[in-house]
């Protein structure tokens, strides 16, 4: 069996990826928008849930959306 | 000569077909006869004009604290539930070392709700530490089934110690959570749960949010060896990141060939949309051929709490929370006198919120301490504001200490109460009914009953279910999802576990204060309307002419199939 990669196989919805390492969102930003202007920004703006965390930084579990959300 | 008959009920037997008049059968706690005109037994019950069907089985709970001391984990019993599955959330009594059972206890008192007093002076950790030592002694004194999981903070705790809240596993980490995992499946766990929510009491996340996907995916590849389930609990509060996670574990669930169920999902119509494409993302994840249940829950969302205790009603308000967390009841309300600023100022913020906050309907005082206040029971804390022109959050101040913080506010119809829409979420064929929280949560709602509110608002009222398809809902799906062996279905060979009601009046009972719980407090409970019998591997354990069993232990450990 292939080991389990770090981003969804079964994307309908949003893509979104699992933080690697000692990652936070700009190095996430830097990686996998790396020609997005301001990707840093777009990043934090796209998943508010960690943006706004206090406590800790991401977490190895965390579901980081590298896209927006979808138009409604 | 058999040992009990059900004579003459309408045998509504969990398959969902229609139900059919005749007897059901019981030797040596199976089901020898279903149908039919049975034979002599040491003991008949007459169910005529009554329906007959298998116990209801609660796959969300968390009677791990409870059981230890209430083999019946009461009144669970007696609402005709004979199965439960303890362990949610990534929380289980075991495996865990003896120097993590304060930790764990803070966590698990925190996150569940369950009082201090009552974990203390009722978990006796008399097993030890291993997972198996701990069903072993379970076993010995349970009147009802139990399936648990094994709680993934748990595992990783046991394994990696107080690194389990700080970092990821190593790969050698990850193989030994596998290989206890493996020993606590082989012992008699039908599954792992894991919480991507949860915070302990310093607000720091569960060690199981602490996981990268590959340990999970290690941990699931066992599952798939055993046949077992994977529970989560996912960011229920948010529709994009519920989608992605049932995204997720369709992924687990195709890689490993597992059943995977997240709980709870919530009907809101200020989210109906969003409910909608939760479910869209179900229908795909099985158009796949993944399984994923989402587990829906019966009841509306109340909350009860005073200003007394932690709840989840102040979890949003720090300076609420702080307060509330202080041990000593007199530095407490004095606390509450000198923040009385912040706390005002962060409940009439509260109260501001278009959702989700206060709303129409608000805090409402459900209970006083003294007579000089009993006129207010039953009122908005709103409209007395308003009569005393005060700030909503003024009023909930002064009220709670005039009473010396005693005062029972509740917050009714948060959410999940539009009874149509939720009838139709509840009889869609991907959606697992479930999530009750049994056993935890105590001072702020009841988690009993939620089997009797199936039958009278969704049968009987919105009529959204029929009564077969209501009684299979409760039993053979849930036996199916969770594997679990001879169980769900009045079949002869299975296990003799029978609920004996009046479709007619079964129901849930109104919620009221019970102080049974070791130590000090109040949690909340509804007694069982309706039920008129309740079997539980043969022995019947609960009835309403007789109440419960003093000596009923026939309860046992449900294994997977």
């Amino acid at each position: 069996m292939q080991p389990l990669g770090l981003r969804s196989t079964f994307m309908t919805e949003r893509q979104y990826v699992f933080p690697q390492g000692d990652d936070d969102l700009a190095s996430i930003a830097a990686r996998e928008l790396p020609d997005v202007v301001d990707a840093h920004q777009q990043l934090r703006s796209w998943n508010l849930h960690l943006a706004a965390r206090r406590t800790v930084g991401l977490l190895p579990s965390d579901i980081v959306f590298i896209e927006p959300p979808p138009a409604r | 000569m058999l040992d009990l008959v059900i004579r003459n009920g309408l045998i509504v037997d969990g398959s969902g077909l229609p139900g059919r008049h005749g007897d059901v059968a019981i030797k040596a706690g199976k089901v020898v006869a279903v149908g039919g005109r049975a034979g002599d037994a040491s003991r008949v019950i007459d169910a005529t004009g009554k329906v007959v069907a298998p116990g209801f089985i609660d796959p969300h709970t968390h009677y791990d604290a409870q059981l230890c001391f209430d083999p019946y984990a009461f009144p669970a019993i007696e609402h005709g539930v004979t199965t439960v599955v303890p362990g949610n959330c990534s929380l289980s009594l075991a495996p865990l070392r003896i120097d993590q059972r304060d930790s764990f206890s803070r966590m698990f008192r925190l996150i569940e709700e369950m009082p201090e007093a009552a974990f203390d002076a009722g978990v006796d950790w008399r097993w030890g530490e291993g997972f198996g030592n701990w069903l072993d002694a379970l076993a010995e004194n349970i009147a009802l089934n139990v399936a648990p999981l094994v709680g993934h903070s748990v595992l990783r705790m046991y394994v990696m110690g107080p690194e389990a809240q700080a970092r990821a596993a190593t790969a050698d980490e990850i193989r030994a959570m596998a290989d206890v995992l493996r020993t606590c499946l082989d012992a008699g766990a039908v599954g792992l749960s894991t919480s991507f929510v949860d915070i302990d009491e310093t607000y720091r996340p569960v060690p199981s949010r602490w996981a990268a996907p590959a340990e999970l995916d290690a941990l699931s590849a066992v599952l798939g060896e055993r046949d077992a389930i994977l529970q989560i609990v996912h960011e229920f509060y948010d529709t994009e990141l519920t989608i992605a996670r049932i995204e997720q574990l369709a992924d687990l669930s195709l890689r490993h060939g597992i059943t995977t169920t997240l709980s709870p999902l919530f009907h809101s119509d200020a989210n109906h949309k969003g409910v909608s494409r939760v479910m869209g993302a179900v229908e795909a994840a099985r158009a796949r051929g993944a399984a994923v249940w989402p587990q829906v829950q019966t009841r509306p969302i109340d909350i009860s709490f005073t200003l007394d205790q932690r709840s989840l009603m102040l979890l949003t308000m720090p300076s609420w929370w702080k307060v509330a967390s202080i041990r000593d009841h007199a530095d407490k309300v004095a606390a509450v006198a000198d923040a009385r600023d912040a706390l005002v100022a962060e409940m009439n913020s509260l109260a501001q919120r278009p959702n989700g906050g206060l709303g129409a309907g608000g805090f409402v005082v459900r209970d006083v301490v003294h007579q000089r206040n009993n006129d207010l029971i039953g009122r908005n804390i709103d409209d007395i504001a308003r009569e005393r022109g005060t700030s909503h959050g003024d009023t909930l101040v002064d009220l709670a200490l005039d009473e010396d913080l005693g005062t029972w506010f509740i917050r009714a119809n948060i959410g999940h109460n539009n009874s149509p829409v939720v009838g139709d979420l509840l009889a869609h064929p991907y959606v697992h009914v479930g999530a009750s929280d049994g056993g935890a949560h105590v001072g702020s709602f009841s988690t009993f009953g939620d089997t009797g509110y199936l039958f009278s608002e969704f049968v009987r009222g919105t009529k959204s279910l029929s009564l077969e398809a209501a009684v299979k809902k409760i039993t053979l799906d849930p036996a199916t999802i969770w594997g679990l062996k001879g169980r769900g279905l009045l079949a002869v060979g299975n296990a003799a576990d029978v609920v004996v009601f009046d479709a007619e009046h079964i129901g849930r009972g109104p919620e009221i204060a019970s102080d049974d719980f070791p130590g000090d407090g109040v949690r909340w409970i509804r007694r069982q309307e309706g039920v008129d019998t309740v079997v539980v591997n043969g022995e019947v354990t609960w009835s309403a002419e007789g109440g419960y069993a003093p000596a009923a232990r026939a309860g046992e450990i449900a294994t997977r199939s």
